[in-house]
């Protein structure tokens, strides 16, 4: 009972009803018909964001449900980095990578394609703790970002059907399949990004948002946010 | 210029006509692309949007193109091709029934592309609804289906047995042939070959001012003009014969000569070989030698797609000879027939569309009720030849369909009462039960006795209510195609994406073409031959009747790769394994197959199905 209490409660705060966020306020601006959307994907060397390096970025850019395949960027970073057991799980071997460009002109590449652009990422959190890490590594500019994390879109769903969620139920591939999406070649930065923009848009369509919608409708999935990469490079 | 994510380069290179493409003439198209997640919510803009070709990754659409009806669309569909063909933004309407992923090609991107063989064909088969079969008209070995009428190109070099042996010599030299018809009223009754000069006449000092007559071979095995070139070659090699008058069927004037050399300037690869071995064969055990050495001669040589259209023809013919040879062994043992006899052949061996996983159907047809001692003489051959044949590797059949079974030793009358009783009550059962015999040729013993049997029968199956009955039974069988037009696969077979092509396709075009068939009373069996026979009068139409064949031809051609590649017997052909181009036109073959099936449920039952 007092449970189910403090759930309500922490419901109404954060839907905004005591304290109005300004980010709520921002979000109402923002259609979803002209929003460019950019995902992005990063294989790392990792799990570890303190640790990890990076050794490949991906990402597209789409509006209004429609992905610019013109958009699709890839870069193998030359990297000397400890791999572990990656090369297993994404087939970036040393011999890949030395062929690879460096970490900074990737950034400076990213960083101009997602300008303007929502981003987009399965599973948020690693994947901007990692860019953090490395916009301070390289003393990039701070950079506001305000992203869409995919698996808690999932999440939000799943947690209305189930009690406990079943295992692996989150995974971008298995996310896909309940949407009926075709199956994909996994773990390629270029590849999990479009295939995770393909699953956002159809995420929306499961939600019912409709194009006209502004952002803030998303905010009670919990799957909207904000991050500054980079906030502390210049301390 | 960008990168190309694999699942994009993945799924083009692998949908036609895009997989035809040059790797970079692709990723330039590739790079002016978008993918569309397409929800109801978003439909509505296609209607409003510059032409687009669109081609559907994942999804249910129901799609309205140009002035067209509606068609229920999903994965490796394409939809908006009129706009781009016809050059004009086209009225276009797309309802969403579930959403999923849609590639749109620009239309300027697509202008280009059009002036490629492949796109532009590809495209133009779309529109036309048609069956593409560039691979059939290219094939090598489709002049095995010439008409004879198409092969021979000279008129018939004729002599009137009056002549002597020197004017026919002279006539031979003049028109430089090496065989001359010898005719009596216009009709042939011998013939005389260089090589008959050679040993008759010169080797044996034979006046040259006798007549012709008496060196020349009276009677020649001959053949019609509408059979075709494969059917000529059987002959001649079952004769061990190098010259063969063609005659017009029905006058029996003749039309002109088809030699060995004729034949072999056609022929590019010997694929009779195995009919000459069989027919030459002196006892049971030679003969089941050489027969079990089929399967392997045609996994050796069927590598084109003509070849597999021939090879079920090549296996009919291989079992008619090994029946005729069982039949003779048997004969040389236990003595002539006591009466007249017909070895009826039935289903797939009479259609001459057999597979290595046909098994054997046949009957035997008796001018009269035999007594006791004759009625041990035809069982005794009947079980002497259906275990013959099934030691040469023809399957004995499962459902008794065999002369083994003295049900199906009938005599004339009897077989004549029987179809009565078919056309009187043609129910379900009924005519699962005997659809079987309607497809029926007779292999060996006498065929005058096979062609009173089929005039007594034939007005009989003509009758309308026989015929609605056979038209309901037909449309019971659905083709693989659920209602969004994705293939349906067989359930609880361990090849999980694979479809029946013989029970679910070509089954139902052997159905058509025996129902116009019989309506239009043509007496073949085989269901190209039907196809080709129907007259002006038949309410199929020629196109109708040239696409169907070309389905057959198509389908056949599928089975026999699968059972010839996987070394196997069934029809279950793995969807997977085929091409996207394939993968078009078995969709294409099953929709054209449904049309022509519900046109007939229309023609022929009132639309009662």
């Amino acid at each position: 009972m007092l449970s189910q209490f403090l759930i309500l409660l922490k419901k109404v705060i954060n839907e905004g009803g005591v304290f109005k966020s300004p980010f709520r306020a921002r979000l109402k601006n923002v259609m979803l018909n002209d929003t460019v959307f950019t995902a992005v994907d990063l294989e790392l060397t990792s799990l570890d964001p303190s640790t990890t390096d990076i050794t490949s970025i991906g990402y597209v850019s789409g509006l209004n449900n429609k992905v610019k395949l013109s958009s699709c960027g890839y870069h193998v970073i030359n990297t000397t980095a400890d791999l572990g057991q990656s090369p297993v799980i994404h087939g970036l071997t040393h011999d890949v990578l030395e062929q690879g460009i460096m970490l900074d002109k990737a950034l400076s590449s990213l960083c101009e394609a997602i300008q303007g652009s929502v981003l987009v990422f399965h599973n948020a959190s690693l994947d901007l703790k990692a860019l953090d890490k490395v916009f301070r590594d390289y003393k990039f500019p701070p950079l506001d970002v305000v992203y869409i994390d995919t698996l808690q879109l999932a999440l939000y769903q799943l947690n209305k059907q189930h009690q406990v969620l079943p295992n692996n139920s989150a995974t971008l591939t298995v996310c896909r399949q309940r949407l009926d999406l075709p199956s994909f070649p996994e773990h390629n930065a270029l590849d999990d990004a479009l295939a995770t923009l393909q699953l956002f848009f159809a995420q929306l369509q499961q939600l019912g948002v409709n194009s006209q919608d502004n952002l803030s409708v998303l905010l009670h999935t919990k799957a909207i946010g904000r991050y500054t990469l980079g906030r502390d490079t210049f301390k | 210029m960008a990168v190309i994510a694999k699942q994009v380069e993945d799924f083009l290179s692998t949908s036609a006509p895009f997989d035809a493409l040059d790797s970079d003439i692709r990723a330039t198209l590739i790079g002016q692309t978008d993918l569309l997640y397409l929800t109801a919510d978003n439909a509505n803009e296609l209607s409003g949007s510059a032409p687009k070709l669109y081609l559907i990754q994942s999804g249910q659409f129901s799609v309205q193109d140009g002035d067209g009806t509606t068609r229920h669309l999903s994965e490796g569909d394409f939809f908006g091709y009129p706009s781009i063909l016809e050059k004009r933004a086209l009225p276009l309407s797309v309802t969403v029934d579930s959403p999923g992923l849609v590639y749109c090609f620009n239309a300027d991107a697509m202008y280009a592309l059009l002036d490629l063989a492949p796109v532009k064909s590809f495209f133009a088969g779309l529109q036309n609804n048609a069956l593409q079969n560039h691979a059939m008209s290219d094939s090598n070995s489709m002049w095995l289906y010439k008409g004879l009428t198409d092969v021979i190109n000279k008129a018939p070099v004729s002599i009137e047995t009056s002549a002597s042996i020197a004017d026919a010599a002279m006539l031979m030299t003049k028109k430089k042939v090496s065989s001359l018809l010898i005719t009596e009223d216009t009709k042939v009754v011998g013939i005389v070959t260089d090589r008959d000069l050679r040993s008759r006449v010169v080797a044996k000092s034979v006046d040259t001012a006798l007549s012709v007559r008496e060196i020349m071979t009276l009677n020649p095995a001959q053949i019609g003009g509408n059979r075709t070139l494969f059917d000529a070659m059987a002959l001649m090699t079952e004769k061990n014969i190098h010259h063969l008058p063609v005659i017009d069927p029905s006058s029996t004037q003749p039309l002109g000569m088809i030699t060995a050399s004729d034949i072999i300037r056609h022929q590019r690869g010997n694929v009779l070989f195995i009919i000459g071995e069989l027919s030459k064969a002196e006892n049971l055990y030679e003969l089941t030698r050489l027969s079990w050495q089929l399967p392997h001669y045609f996994a050796a040589h069927a590598k084109r797609a003509g070849d597999f259209d021939i090879a079920g023809k090549i296996l009919s013919q291989a079992t008619d000879i090994m029946t005729r040879k069982l039949i003779g062994f048997f004969q040389q043992e236990h003595g002539k027939a006591p009466m007249m006899f017909a070895w009826l052949v039935y289903g797939s061996q009479a259609r001459e569309d057999q597979t290595m996983g046909s098994d054997q159907d046949n009957g035997l047809l008796l001018a009269n009720t035999p007594n006791t001692q004759q009625a041990q003489y035809f069982a005794d051959m009947a079980s002497y030849v259906c275990n013959g044949l099934a030691k040469c590797g023809i399957k004995l059949c499962d459902g008794n369909i065999m002369a083994s079974n003295p049900k199906l030793r009938l005599p004339l009358d009897e077989a004549v009462r029987e179809a009565q009783q078919w056309v009187k009550s043609p129910t379900k059962e009924a005519i699962m039960h005997f659809n079987i015999y309607l497809d029926v040729r007779c292999a060996a013993g006498d065929t005058s006795l096979f062609k009173e049997l089929q005039k007594r029968r034939a007005p009989l199956l003509q009758q309308k209510m026989f015929l609605a009955a056979l038209v309901r039974q037909s449309n019971d069988v659905a083709v693989p195609l659920s209602m969004f037009q994705k293939f349906s696969y067989e359930k609880g077979r361990k090849q999980k994406d694979s479809i029946d092509l013989k029970t679910r396709a070509v089954a139902l075009i052997n159905n058509i073409a025996r129902i116009y068939a019989l309506a239009d009373g043509i007496p073949l069996p085989s269901t190209l031959a039907r196809l080709e026979a129907l007259s002006e009068q038949s309410q199929l139409s020629k196109r109708d009747a040239a696409n169907l064949r070309d389905i057959w031809l198509f389908l056949n051609r599928l089975r026999w790769r699968h059972q010839l590649e996987n070394k196997v017997t069934d029809n279950c052909v793995s969807v997977g394994t085929l091409s996207s181009i394939e993968k078009h036109q078995l969709k294409a073959a099953f929709k054209a197959i449904e049309r022509t099936n519900q046109a007939m449920v229309m023609k022929f039952s009132g639309g009662v199905g």
